[in-house]
């Protein structure tokens, strides 16, 4: 007990570390991967750019996008934090999922919903956020949830670039005290207690936003 | 006013690849009309009707709508010919759509649905808007249901509304896609009656049904079409009750043999 009362500041701190970099990277992969959908539907051309988007970041290691990011951008002149790097990262990372994710959302909506919009005099941008839009992101809301889920933890390997988070933390913790169990057990719940906080907040809103389905 | 027809359509033809889907149409709808576009399932009336306002392009002819050609400004038909979507948008303009599947926005409420158009749309602003959807929605029967969401409403209530909306944006003229055939039997009438109300007052329609004896009642023009051509037109009811071609008396005689049968009141 005593011994768990001793690592809880460390854990905290290195929890608000992961809480922090995860989720600014998944806000910058929400609006990056927005964008993306957004960009693909209003101009053709650009799907053959979306494509090879996905295909680069889905077909790599997130470790190798890290390194390429942390180590290569200095070779052009731009030095960014370990965090900064690594917020980076799990926003270009995470976009390409979220993009997909959007995809799939505009493909759930019925082409009647877009058709009656057109013929009633809708414009493309009009059907796009007021059709489109309220209906793709409420069905969405439970898988954007678990892409989030899935930053926080993929956030872990930034640990290799020495983000004081909670990986990188409880590895510090067990190479001073050779004590193993707790830290890593401490290590788990604190992973799953993020991201049950995620996956609750995502249903609850998932299921405020399809209210109308119920009447 | 001038005879210049509402919808003019000449030699419109549509392919699929090598499947030629709708060839040879010809079809002149004049202000005050209502025609019926009758036929077997898979013979090309609800793909005439959807080139009519260019969900479905087409590949030959014309169609001109209050003097405008719809979908392309030169000769050409291929998709790097076709017009801009807001040029389209602008000769589709005078038209509005009942869908069979009503096509309603559920997160938006029954008012918001007939008042979205107007508002988007047109830029009407919301108070504006709200007293013409009110008064849409009374002429359908739904005043009571105006803040209900589409999923809380009957089929025949959500067909209404899709009405309401088509005529709320004021259309000169009113294009309906088998209006009542997602409905169940006893909620078909409550529509009926409703699109009757209509071409009472006037309003100009072309209606894509399998509702035989309603097309015989209201319709002034009647096209029966197969494998994507029109087999006859004719005027409604002598249509019905003298078919030309023994292509539309085959097709009329199920609908003959239940109407001659007497009906078996139902004592209430």
């Amino acid at each position: 007990m005593e011994e768990l009362l001793k690592l809880l500041p460390a854990f905290g701190e290195a929890m608000l570390v992961t809480l922090g970099v995860s989720l600014a990277g998944a806000a910058i992969g929400l609006v990056v991967g927005f964008a993306l959908n957004a960009l693909r539907l209003a101009v053709s051309a650009f799907n053959l750019l979306y494509q090879l988007y996905i295909w680069l970041i889905r077909g790599t290691p997130f470790l190798a996008q890290l390194m390429v990011i942390y180590f290569g951008l200095p070779v052009i002149g731009l030095r960014l934090s370990a965090i900064e790097a690594s917020i980076l990262s799990l926003g270009l990372y995470s976009a390409a999922y979220f993009a997909e994710l959007f995809r799939s959302a505009w493909g759930s909506v019925p082409t009647g919903q877009v058709e009656s919009a057109r013929v009633h005099g809708l414009s493309r941008g009009q059907t796009f956020w007021h059709i489109q839009a309220p209906q793709a992101l409420a069905f969405a809301l439970p898988l954007l949830g678990n892409q989030v889920i899935l930053t926080i933890k993929e956030s872990a390997v930034t640990s290799i670039i020495t983000v004081p988070e909670l990986t990188m933390a409880a590895g510090r913790i067990v190479s001073t005290t050779f004590s193993y169990v707790l830290p890593y057990a401490l290590l788990v719940l604190s992973y799953w207690l993020l991201t049950m906080a995620v996956a609750m907040t995502a249903e609850y809103l998932g299921r405020r936003a399809t209210r109308y389905l119920r009447g | 006013m001038s005879n210049l027809p509402l919808l003019q359509m000449r030699g419109v033809g549509k392919s699929y690849g090598s499947n030629r889907v709708l060839q040879g149409f010809d079809l002149s709808v004049q202000a005050g009309e209502i025609v019926s576009l009758i036929g077997p399932s898979g013979s090309g009336k609800t793909t005439a009707l959807r080139c009519m306002n260019f969900l479905e392009s087409y590949d030959e002819g014309e169609i001109w709508i209050d003097g405008q050609l719809l979908g392309y400004s030169g000769p050409g038909r291929s998709a790097k010919d076709r017009d801009s979507e807001s040029q389209i948008d602008e000769v589709r303009k005078p038209l509005a759509m009942v869908f069979q599947q009503f096509n309603l926005w559920p997160h938006m409420t029954v008012r918001e649905n007939v008042t979205a158009p107007l508002v988007l749309g047109k830029g009407m602003n919301k108070a504006e808007a709200c007293a013409l959807a009110d008064a849409a929605l009374a002429r359908v029967g739904l005043a009571a249901k105006a803040d209900a969401y589409p999923a809380r409403l009957s089929g025949g209530q959500q067909q209404r509304a899709g009405i309401a909306r088509a005529l709320a944006v004021n259309p000169r003229l009113m294009l309906l896609d088998e209006p009542t055939s997602a409905l169940d039997p006893e909620l078909v009438e409550e529509v009926l009656l409703v699109i009757k109300g209509l071409a009472e007052d006037g309003m100009t329609m072309v209606m894509v049904t399998h509702e035989m004896s309603f097309a015989a009642q209201i319709s002034t023009q009647v096209v029966f079409m197969e494998a994507g051509q029109i087999v006859e037109t004719g005027v409604a009811p002598s249509m019905f009750e003298a078919p030309k071609t023994e292509r539309l008396q085959r097709f009329l005689q199920p609908w003959f043999n239940r109407s001659l049968t007497p009906r078996t009141e139902v004592a209430g």
